[in-house]
């Protein structure tokens, strides 16, 4: 089979991508809520995985995982996140690749845990509650959100809860993945699509 | 639908994809970090004034009242509302305003970038960017896509609503929704993949390879001159303040 990305695998990478933010983004709405704000990143990434895993079914090919990856990452800072933000969607991407690359690519049992990984991309998108952006972020939101919601986003993301966010997405993918695995099977692999 | 289509209808987007790209991070930049006191607000305002015009200009007036009429409620929001209020009215109001206050110009620049960008426009911009291939020609069908994204779930979504599936009831339940919704979603992504990829193996796209185009693609003066102010908004985002 040939190793070098064809004009169809970019493509499937386009819309893929399309698809798993544009999911991402409305399950992302829920968080404007305070107390939403921990659980959404995890929820993110468990309905995420749904179309992850039939991305996966299209992806037999080192690099596409890490472009859809960067993509992701590019997105992101489009939407006015800091710039590192790309750089967890690489990693992210490279790190799930070189784990599926594996099995060539042909494990359903690697996929899930590959979805987990794949999954920690979000952590940019929650990066401006930390480490230095921290402050001035909550300063920011001070004067327009009112002090009763920062300081109630405030006294949920203490800085420990960045951890506490990387294990909950990670376990929001994993289940992500089996969850789109059970569906995968349930719909696609009988109309012979996977 | 006229989302980034492959042929100017009419009008000629006046500003260079290269300078959309770089307002598009600026005014997230701008809208996302700024308060609503003075010279933060003044810039919020001004931020929020580039996609109207810019509707107008593409004439699609219909969408530029209509955002024009949100960004209106929106700022009296922020400006009246929100410092005179207290407690749990006040934070009724920013969670309702939150989301709008801080995404809709964003999301609006984008809308426009999408109406006013052709493919073609869009990916001999990246080129000379020197954007490689393996990015580009997925970012560009990504950006085609979405448009075909809300088609689709809509057409789902009213599909589901003739069956009788809502969210209470019978065929009721919140994952059952998801599950209704998402799966033929992800079945229509498949098939309009392969088909848009029959189509773009007939035109020759080839990653790596040179690709031949009758768009020109230049920096104007408009540009030049956005490219400045969206500088100075970053000089002042970054350092001043």
């Amino acid at each position: 089979m040939d190793k070098k990305l064809n004009a169809k695998d970019l493509i499937n990478i386009g819309i893929f991508t399309a698809l798993y933010f544009a999911i991402v983004f409305i399950v992302a709405f829920v968080g404007y809520i305070p107390i939403m704000m921990v659980i959404m990143p995890a929820l993110c990434a468990l309905i995420g995985g749904i179309p992850f895993m039939l991305f996966l079914t299209r992806a037999r090919k080192f690099g596409m995982v890490t472009i859809m990856g960067t993509l992701l990452g590019l997105l992101t800072f489009l939407l006015g996140r800091p710039w590192l933000s790309i750089l967890f969607g690489v990693v992210a991407g490279l790190v799930a690749d070189l784990y599926l690359k594996g099995s060539d690519y042909l494990s359903i049992k690697k996929a899930p845990l590959s979805c987990g990984i794949f999954s920690l991309w979000i952590v940019g998108m929650a990066l401006p509650m930390f480490f230095g952006f921290r402050d001035a972020y909550f300063e920011s939101l001070r004067p327009g959100y009112g002090d009763a919601y920062v300081d109630a986003l405030s006294k949920l993301t203490p800085s420990w809860m960045f951890w506490v966010l990387i294990v909950t997405i990670f376990l929001g993918g994993l289940l992500g993945g089996f969850l789109g695995a059970k569906i995968l099977k349930k719909h696609f692999v009988k109309a012979g699509m996977a | 639908m006229q989302f980034f289509q492959y042929g100017n209808e009419g009008y000629k987007s006046i500003l260079d994809p290269r300078t959309k790209l770089l307002l598009l991070v600026v005014i997230n930049v701008v809208i996302i970090g700024t308060g609503f006191t003075g010279t933060d607000f003044l810039l919020r305002i001004v931020c929020a004034a580039i996609p109207l015009v810019l509707f107008v200009i593409i004439r699609r007036y219909r969408t530029a009242l209509l955002y024009g009429l949100v960004c209106l409620v929106m700022f009296f929001g922020e400006a009246v509302l929100i410092p005179c209020t207290t407690g749990t009215i006040n934070l009724l109001i920013v969670i309702t305003l939150g989301p709008f206050s801080r995404i809709l110009v964003g999301y609006a620049f984008a809308y426009y970038m999408m109406c006013s960008t052709t493919v073609s426009e869009f990916v001999t911009a990246l080129k000379q960017m020197r954007v490689p291939d393996q990015i580009s020609i997925p970012l560009s069908v990504m950006f085609r896509f979405f448009p075909t994204l809300a088609e689709e779930s809509h057409a789902i979504r009213d599909a589901m609503r003739l069956r009788g599936i809502r969210l209470t009831g019978k065929n009721g339940g919140l994952l059952k929704q998801i599950e209704y919704e998402v799966v033929p979603l992800m079945m229509s992504t498949l098939r309009i993949g392969d088909e848009l990829s029959a189509a773009s193996l007939t035109k020759g796209l080839n990653p790596g390879k040179p690709r031949t185009h009758i768009c020109r693609v230049k920096m104007e003066l408009w540009d030049w001159a956005l490219v400045a102010l969206s500088l100075g908004f970053l000089i002042y985002m970054l350092v001043l303040r």
